[in-house]
């Protein structure tokens, strides 16, 4: 096993800690229940689906980390309805925007933060090599924002209008849903670029050392 | 004829189902470029299709397709033909399942989203298979994505295309015929293909009960998933 069971794990049990404690700070008053109920069900699926698979497929404690800050950056959004994030009102006074820009940024987030974990699930479950684990994991995480596109505007159809447009957050915009998916799609080409690099740099590191140890081997 | 699972391909030269796709297909887009209702919106539809056609052509030598691939990719790209000709929002077929289905739109771009999805995950399935060596689960599941992915990058690549060139035409603009889900709607059609596709792939191997099947290595997978 790559991680050491729960119990024995402080950096594990301080990421619960600190989501659980933000997560039901967030649920106390929410500014809309319902709005919140609705952001909150792939919350609840993802948590249960992490927690039950955690002693067969525990994640490297870098995934962990980054699925805790996005899980966290979700909980703030669906606390205010992602409309009305204090951060995204500041940005769109600072940057003269003309709408809260928060949501996009959570997307963008979702592409950039996700990669990584979906990466390491494919590479160790898939036995795949090379640059296809960098492009594979673009594609799904491209996918996986088109799919909630469509499950968001399922939603919006089937509760009523004003609280689909509250959860659908497209504030009046009608390109809305290809800007979220550029979003994502944005963040997941900018992680996967970055773990390319990061990676090709640790390997001609390792090739240097290497080098390096074979000259200073003493002779047989 | 070769399916995306056999291990060998028969090129251009001695292949005359190809000769036979690619003459089909030339024919019937020159009959198709002839009028259109619209010439620039023709144009303008028809640079991927180009651009497709020209790397089939160029990688044909180093990485040939199987038969089935190029069938799908044949059948697919006719479709965008009359599509294109038609500006797909006045294709004579959609017109008329519209009366007939007392539909309230022309749902003819719909039928071509979900055969993108039913069809083109073919050929996806089978550069993933051969390309990145997938296996098992992810055999099936990988496919279906890229449809997905390439399904949003559509619709984000129609958004851009739209607001550049004809941004006064806001939700009428590219056969989204006012429809504010329309994207939505175009994403699902091509899921709904390729689930069909992948369903009834999976249902011929369990009929088949193919040997040369890399279905057998899902063991590995789940001892993977069990380390």
């Amino acid at each position: 096993m790559r991680t050491s069971p729960f119990w024995h794990n402080r950096l594990h049990q301080g990421l619960l800690g600190w989501y659980l404690l933000l997560w039901i700070a967030l649920a106390i008053s929410p500014v809309n229940r319902h709005d919140w109920l609705l952001e909150n069900l792939l919350t609840f699926l993802t948590v249960a689906l992490l927690i039950a698979t955690y002693r067969r497929f525990p994640f490297s404690d870098l995934s962990y980390i980054l699925i805790t800050i996005f899980m966290s950056l979700h909980a703030i959004g669906a606390h205010y309805t992602y409309e009305q994030v204090p951060l995204g009102f500041w940005l769109k006074d600072a940057l003269e925007l003309n709408r809260n820009h928060f949501d996009r940024i959570v997307h963008f987030a979702f592409g950039l933060l996700l990669a990584y974990p979906i990466r390491e699930l494919f590479v160790r479950t898939a036995h795949v090599r090379g640059s296809w684990t960098y492009i594979i994991p673009v594609v799904i995480l491209l996918a996986l924002s088109g799919f909630f596109e469509i499950i968001e505007a399922w939603v919006a159809q089937i509760v009523s209008p004003e609280l689909g447009d509250a959860y659908l957050g497209t504030q009046g915009d009608i390109w809305d849903a290809q800007k979220d998916m550029t979003a994502a799609f944005s963040g997941a080409v900018i992680s996967m670029g970055a773990a390319a690099i990061w990676s090709g740099r640790r390997r001609g590191r390792a090739a240097a050392r290497e080098g390096q140890r074979r000259r200073i081997l003493p002779p047989l | 004829m070769t399916t995306s699972t056999a291990t060998e391909r028969v090129l251009f030269a001695e292949n005359v189902l190809l000769k036979a796709l690619l003459g089909w297909y030339v024919l019937f887009w020159a009959v198709m470029a002839i009028a259109p209702l619209d010439r620039p919106f023709w144009m303008l539809t028809n640079v991927l299709p180009f651009v497709l056609v020209a790397t089939l052509v160029a990688t044909h030598r180093a990485y040939p397709l199987s038969d089935v691939s190029y069938l799908v990719i044949t059948v697919f790209l006719t479709l965008h033909a009359i599509g294109a000709h038609y500006t797909y929002t006045n294709v004579p077929f959609g017109f008329w399942l519209e009366d007939v289905l007392g539909f309230h739109r022309n749902h003819f771009d719909r039928i071509v989203h979900f055969s993108f999805g039913f069809l083109i995950i073919y050929p996806f399935r089978e550069l993933l298979i051969r390309s990145a060596r997938i296996t098992g689960f992810w055999a099936y599941a990988l496919p279906v994505s890229t449809v997905m992915a390439c399904a949003g990058l559509w619709e984000v690549l129609e958004s851009w295309i739209a607001r550049m060139f004809r941004p006064e035409l806001g939700l009428n603009a590219l056969g989204a015929q006012g429809d504010i889900w329309d994207a939505q709607r175009d994403m699902a059609a091509a899921l709904y293909g390729a689930l069909l596709c992948t369903l009834l792939i999976v249902a011929a191997r369990q009929l088949l009960d193919d040997d040369d099947d890399d279905a057998e290595e899902e063991p590995e997978l789940e001892a993977a998933l069990g380390d």
